[in-house]
C-alpha cells in the first residue's frame, strides 16, 4: 500500500481550552497508481486529513504511513525531507510566488536539494514543454492567466518527480473547460505512473470517470457515501 | 555531498537576492540608516588613523628625547650649563637647545606656537626645508627672521608683506622678516607655529641669557634611546625627560580617548538603529508569511529559511558596510571630515587646516564591521526563527 | 582603558555571543525540563522550533567568538602602541596578568563551541534526536565558561593603564620589554623544536592515514592525542623557531606580529589552517563517544572520515605555510 492510515486521530492545541478534535479514528488505504477524490465540506477535517496524507505534520495518534513511512511523531525536519520526496502539492489559490518568474516559481522546491541552476532549468524544461508554457518561463507569475497558473502549479508539483500527487481545490478558480483540462492532465499523470488524490466539492471532480474513489469526510470521520 | 551543500547556500544566497530585491522599498530604509551609522562611526575612526598618521609623520623629525626642567611641578628655564653633564653619556649623537613657547596675539584672539633654535644644529636640519613651502629657515646669525605656519600666515593677514611684529611681555614691538613660510602637508605640527633664532626667542620671552626651555637630544642608535634617557634622568634630577615614543603614545591615547568617546556618543545612534532593525524584522506581513508557508510545504526545512534570512541579513549589513565606509572616506579624504573636526582637534584657538589622508588598514575596517554589523546580524536572529517556524500547513488552511 | 574603540568593540562582542548564548541557554533549560518526543502538545511542538533557534544563536556565537577572537588579537597589537615598555602585542598582552589567560579562554571557546554545532549536526541526523539531553547539558556547561571569558577580557582592559606623560619624571622603564614567552623558550633549542614539529606533521599524516584504512577506536584516540601535542608543539615552534625566519630577524620571536600588514597578514593563514585542523583531529574521538547511538553510526563513521581528509589537508597547507620562509631561507641559503 501506498498510503495506510489505521486509527488516525488529530488534535489540535491538546490539553488547552481551545482543543479541537480535527480527525478521529480515521482508517484509510490508497492503493498506488490511483486517481483518489475526498469529499466533504469545509471544517469536516478533510484539510487536516489532506495535510497528514502530505506529510505536513504527523497525526496526534494512530498509525499513518506514506510511501513506505511512519509519520508517528516525526520530528518536523523529518516529515520536511520525506514531503519533498514524496508529494507534489497543487494549492487551491495556487500559492504562485506573484514576484518570481514562472520558471524560479517551477524550481522553487529544488532550491534546498542543491540543485545546480543549470540542472534545474534542465528539469522545469522537461516539465513547462509537456505543459505546453515554456513561452510563459521568463514571465512573472503575476502576468499570466489563471488556467496557466494552474499549469505552473502542475509543474511545480512534479519537478521533484513525486510518486504521490496531493491536490487541495483544484479547480476552484477555474471555468469548466479548464476543469477538465486539468482532470484530463491528472489522468496522464496517473497513466504515467503517479497516485492523485484530490480534495475537493466540484462535481466535475467528483464525477469525472477517471476516479477510482470517493472518500467522504464529514465530523472528522471517513463517511461512506 | 560537500559540493551538494555548497550548490544549497549559492541557490538560497541567490534567493535571498531576489527576495531582497523584492522587496527593496522595505529593505532600502534600514540599508540608509544602518550605512549611515557606519559612516558615522567610520568617519571617526578614519579621522582617528589620519591623525595619528599625520602625528607620526610629523613626529619623524622630532628629536629623540626632550629634556625639560621641572619646578614645583610646572615647567621652568633650563641652564644652558645642563649641557655639559650630558656632554659624557655615551650615544649621543647631538644636544640642541631650544626655546619653545605660547605667544598670543591679542589682535586676532589667536596663540601661536613660537619655537627658538638652531636649524642648522639639528641633524636633519637640511631636510627641513622640505617642509617649506617656499622660502628658508632662519641663517644662523641672521636675527630678526622667522619662518611661520599657513594658520599664522592667514591670521595674520600677510600676503605679499613679509614683515611680522610681536609684542615682549614689557609691550616694545619686536619685528621680524618672514623668510619662509611652512607648507600644509606637515599642519598638525607648524600650522600655527613661528620659528626664529633662539637668540630672537629669548628676547621675545624675555628670557635670561644662558637659559632655554628645553633641550633636544639626537640618539645614533633608536634602541638606545630608553637607556640614554634613563640615564639622563638620573644625572639631572630636576628634569623631566620625554622620548619620542612616549609622545606617540600619548598622541595615540588621546586620539583613542576621542575615537572611544565619539563611539560612546554612536552606542546611542547604534542601539536605535538596532530597535529599528528588530522592529522591521519582526513586522511579518501577510504576504511573507504566505511565502514561507509556501516554501516550507515545498520542502523547505526551518534552517533553509533561516539561511535566507542570515544572508538577507548579512548582505543588507554587507552593502551597509561598503556604503558606509566608501562615504566615509570620501568625507574624511576629499571634506576633510567637515563635521567632527571641532570633536576630534582644538589644542589650539586657531584648527590648523591641514590635509587628512586616512590610512586605513584591514584592522580598521574589521573593527567597524564588529562594531556594527555583529550587533545587527544578532538583533535579527530571533525576528528570522520567528519567521522561519512559520508552519507549513498554513499553506494549506 | 575602556575608552577606545577596540576596548569598546571587544565588550559589545561579548555582550552578543552573551546575549545569544544565554537565550539558547533558556531553551536548554525548557528542554531539558519538557522535552517529551511522543508528545504531540503545543510546547513540544514549540520546543522542536527552539531547537533551531538555539542551533542558530550558537552558531552566529561560534561565528562571532571567532571573530572577536581576530579583535582581540589585533586590539592587543593596537594597545601595545599606547601601553609603557610595550614594544608589540606580546608586551600588551603580558602587560596584566589577564591578557594571556583571556586569550586562551577564547580560543578554548572557539573549540567548544565548534563542538556543540558538530554534535548539533549529528543529533539533528536522526529522527529520534538522540543526543538533545547531550547537547543542551553541554550548552549549559559553555555558559561558565563563557563567563569567565567576559571576565577576563574586562578585567585585563580595565587594568590597561596608558602611558600619559605625567608631570613628573615622565621615563617610565617597565621591565616587560615586549617577549615575555622568551625566557622559557631560550631553554629549548631551535633544532629540537624543529625536528619535534616536523616529526609531529610525519606522525600525523602516518596516523592519518592508517585512520583512514582502519577505523578503529585505539587509532582515533590516538590521532586526537597527536593533534593536542602537534598543537603545543606548532604554536612553540612557530613563536621559537619559524617565527624569526618569518621576520627575517633572528630575535625577534613575537608570536602576534605576523598578524601585521608588514608580513602579508600570514598569521592568519597560519593559525587560520592549524586551529580547524586541530579542532577537526580532537573532535573526531570525541564523536566516539556516541558510537552507541545506533541510529548515529553512519553518520559519526561519515564525519571522522571527512574529520580525517580535512584535517590532513589543512596540516597540509599549514605545513606549507609556517615553514614557507624557513625552507626558502634554507634553499637560498639567507634571507632573499
Amino acid at each position: 500500500m501506498l498510503i495506510e492510515l489505521e486509527s488516525v486521530t488529530k488534535i489540535y492545541n491538546k490539553g488547552r481550552p481551545n482543543e479541537v478534535k480535527a480527525l478521529t479514528g480515521v482508517s484509510l488505504t490508497i492503493e498506488p497508481q490511483t486517481m483518489v477524490c475526498l469529499k466533504g465540506a469545509s471544517g469536516s477535517g478533510k484539510s487536516t486529513l489532506l495535510s497528514i496524507v502530505g506529510c505536513v505534520f504527523p497525526p496526534t495518534s494512530g498509525r499513518a504511513s506514506i510511501a513506505g513511512k511512519q509519520l508517528s511523531r516525526l520530528p518536523d525536519r523529518f516529515l520536511t525531507i520525506h514531503r519533498r520526496e514524496t508529494i507534489g502539492f497543487i494549492f487551491q489559490q495556487f500559492n504562485i510566488l506573484p514576484g518570481l518568474t514562472v520558471m524560479d516559481n517551477i524550481t522553487l522546491p529544488l532550491l534546498p536539494l542543491g540543485v545546480s541552476p543549470r540542472e534545474r532549468r534542465k528539469k522545469a524544461r522537461i516539465l513547462t514543454e509537456q505543459l505546453s508554457i515554456t513561452h510563459r518561463e521568463n514571465f512573472l507569475a503575476n502576468q499570466i492567466s489563471g488556467g496557466e497558473l494552474q499549469r505552473v502549479a502542475i509543474a511545480r508539483a512534479l519537478i521533484n518527480n513525486p510518486p504521490i500527487i496531493l491536490a487541495d481545490e483544484p479547480t476552484a478558480h477555474l471555468d469548466s473547460r479548464l476543469s477538465m483540462e486539468f482532470m484530463s492532465i491528472m489522468n496522464d499523470l496517473r497513466l504515467a505512473g503517479k497516485t492523485i488524490i484530490i480534495a475537493s466539492h466540484d462535481t466535475l471532480v467528483t464525477d469525472h470517470p477517471q476516479v477510482h474513489h470517493i472518500v467522504g469526510v464529514k465530523d472528522g470521520r471517513i463517511h461512506v457515501p | 555531498m560537500l559540493k551538494t551543500v555548497f550548490e544549497k547556500h549559492l541557490n538560497i544566497l541567490d534567493y535571498s537576492l531576489s527576495s531582497l530585491w523584492r522587496r527593496r522599498l522595505k529593505n532600502a530604509s534600514v540599508l540608509l540608516v544602518f550605512a549611515g551609522v557606519i559612516f558615522l562611526l567610520a568617519s571617526f575612526q578614519m579621522v582617528t588613523q589620519a591623525l595619528t598618521q599625520l602625528a607620526k609623520d610629523s613626529l619623524e623629525n622630532t628629536p629623540e628625547i626632550t629634556i625639560q626642567r621641572m619646578s614645583a611641578g610646572r615647567q621652568e628655564a633650563i641652564p644652558l650649563a645642563y649641557m655639559d653633564e650630558l656632554s659624557t653619556i655615551f650615544g649621543i649623537q647631538k644636544v640642541v637647545p631650544r626655546i619653545w613657547g605660547y605667544y598670543f596675539d591679542e589682535a586676532n584672539l589667536a596663540n601661536y606656537t613660537v619655537m627658538g633654535l638652531d636649524v642648522s644644529a639639528m641633524p636633519f636640519g637640511k631636510k627641513l626645508n622640505l617642509a617649506l613651502r617656499e622660502g628658508r629657515f632662519p641663517e644662523r646669525e641672521g636675527t630678526g627672521e622667522s619662518v611661520i605656519g599657513q594658520s599664522v600666515y592667514t591670521a595674520k593677514d600677510l600676503k605679499n608683506r613679509r614683515v611680522i611684529s610681536f609684542f615682549r611681555p614689557d609691550l616694545s614691538l619686536k619685528s621680524f622678516k618672514v623668510v619662509g613660510i611652512f607648507s600644509s602637508i606637515v599642519d598638525l605640527l607648524t600650522s600655527d607655529l613661528i620659528v626664529m633664532n633662539i637668540e630672537d626667542a629669548r628676547d621675545l620671552f624675555a628670557i635670561a641669557p644662558g637659559f632655554v626651555t628645553d633641550l633636544c637630544v639626537y640618539v645614533a642608535n633608536p634602541m638606545e634611546v630608553d637607556t640614554i634617557a634613563k640615564k639622563i634622568a638620573d644625572r639631572l634630577s630636576d628634569t623631566r625627560v620625554l622620548t619620542r615614543s612616549q609622545i606617540m603614545k600619548t598622541y595615540q591615547v588621546v586620539f583613542g580617548w576621542r575615537s572611544g568617546f565619539a563611539s560612546v556618543c554612536l552606542l546611542t545612534a547604534l542601539a536605535a538603529f538596532i530597535i529599528l532593525a528588530w522592529d522591521k524584522a519582526s513586522g511579518l506581513s501577510p504576504e511573507e508569511r504566505r511565502e514561507i508557508s509556501i516554501l516550507k510545504i515545498l520542502g523547505w526545512e526551518t534552517t533553509d529559511v533561516l539561511a535566507v534570512r542570515f544572508w538577507e541579513s548579512f548582505l543588507v549589513a554587507a552593502l551597509a558596510f561598503v556604503i558606509g565606509c566608501t562615504f566615509a572616506y570620501i568625507h574624511v579624504a576629499f571634506f576633510d571630515a567637515t563635521l567632527f573636526r571641532p570633536v576630534l582637534l582644538g589644542w589650539s584657538v586657531i584648527y590648523p587646516s591641514f590635509q587628512l589622508i586616512p590610512n586605513i588598514s584591514v584592522d580598521d575596517l574589521l573593527l567597524i564591521f564588529c562594531f556594527t554589523v555583529i550587533p545587527y546580524l544578532a538583533a535579527t536572529v530571533i525576528p528570522a526563527w520567528r519567521c522561519a517556524i512559520v508552519p507549513a500547513d498554513s499553506a494549506i488552511r | 582603558m575602556f575608552l577606545n574603540s577596540w576596548s569598546l568593540t571587544l565588550c559589545l562582542c561579548s555582550l552578543v555571543v552573551f546575549f545569544l548564548l544565554a537565550f539558547a541557554s533558556r531553551t536548554a533549560v525548557r528542554v531539558l525540563r519538557f522535552w517529551n518526543p511522543a508528545s504531540d502538545s503545543n510546547r513540544q511542538i514549540r520546543l522542536e522550533n527552539e531547537i533551531w533557534l538555539s542551533s542558530t544563536m550558537v552558531a552566529y556565537g561560534l561565528g562571532f567568538q571567532i571573530v572577536s577572537l581576530l579583535l582581540f588579537v589585533l586590539a592587543a597589537n593596537h594597545y601595545c602602541q599606547m601601553i609603557v615598555g610595550a614594544m608589540c602585542a606580546t608586551g600588551a598582552l603580558t602587560a596584566n596578568s589577564f591578557g594571556v589567560p583571556a586569550l586562551m579562554v577564547k580560543v578554548a571557546g572557539v573549540f567548544l563551541y565548534g563542538f556543540w554545532i558538530v554534535m548539533h549536526q549529528l543529533d539533528i541526523r536522526s529522527e529520534r534526536y538522540p543526543l538533545v539531553r547531550v547537547k543542551y547539558i553541554f550548552l549549559l556547561l559553555l555558559l561558565p565558561l563563557l563567563f569567565v571569558d567576559i571576565s577576563l577580557q574586562t578585567l585585563y582592559i580595565s587594568g590597561l593603564k596608558p602611558d600619559i606623560i605625567t608631570s613628573c619624571c615622565a621615563v617610565v622603564f617597565s621591565s616587560s620589554s615586549g617577549t615575555g614567552s622568551q625566557s622559557f623558550l631560550a631553554n629549548v633549542s631551535q633544532q629540537t623544536l624543529l625536528v619535534l614539529f616536523y616529526s609531529g606533521i610525519a606522525a600525523l599524516f602516518t596516523c592519518g592515514i592508517l585512520l583512514l584504512r582502519y577505523k578503529h577506536a585505539l587509532l582515533a584516540g590516538l590521532y586526537s592525542l597527536l593533534w593536542m601535542v602537534f598543537f603545543g608543539v606548532a604554536i612553540v615552534t612557530i613563536i621559537a623557531a619559524l617565527s624569526s625566519y618569518i621576520y627575517a630577524m633572528p630575535y625577534h620571536n613575537c608570536p602576534f606580529c605576523i598578524f601585521k600588514t608588514q608580513y602579508y597578514y600570514i598569521g592568519f593563514a597560519i593559525f587560520g589552517t592549524l586551529i580547524p585542523a586541530v579542532f577537526l583531529g580532537i573532535s573526531l574521538s570525541l564523536v566516539q563517544l556516541f558510537l552507541g547511538k545506533s541510529d548515529l553510526v553512519f553518520y559519526i563513521r561519515k564525519f571522522q572520515t571527512y574529520a580525517v581528509c580535512f584535517s590532513l589537508l589543512f596540516l597540509t597547507v599549514f605545513a606549507f605555510l609556517s615553514s614557507y620562509h624557513y625552507i626558502v631561507y634554507k634553499i637560498m641559503g639567507g634571507e632573499v
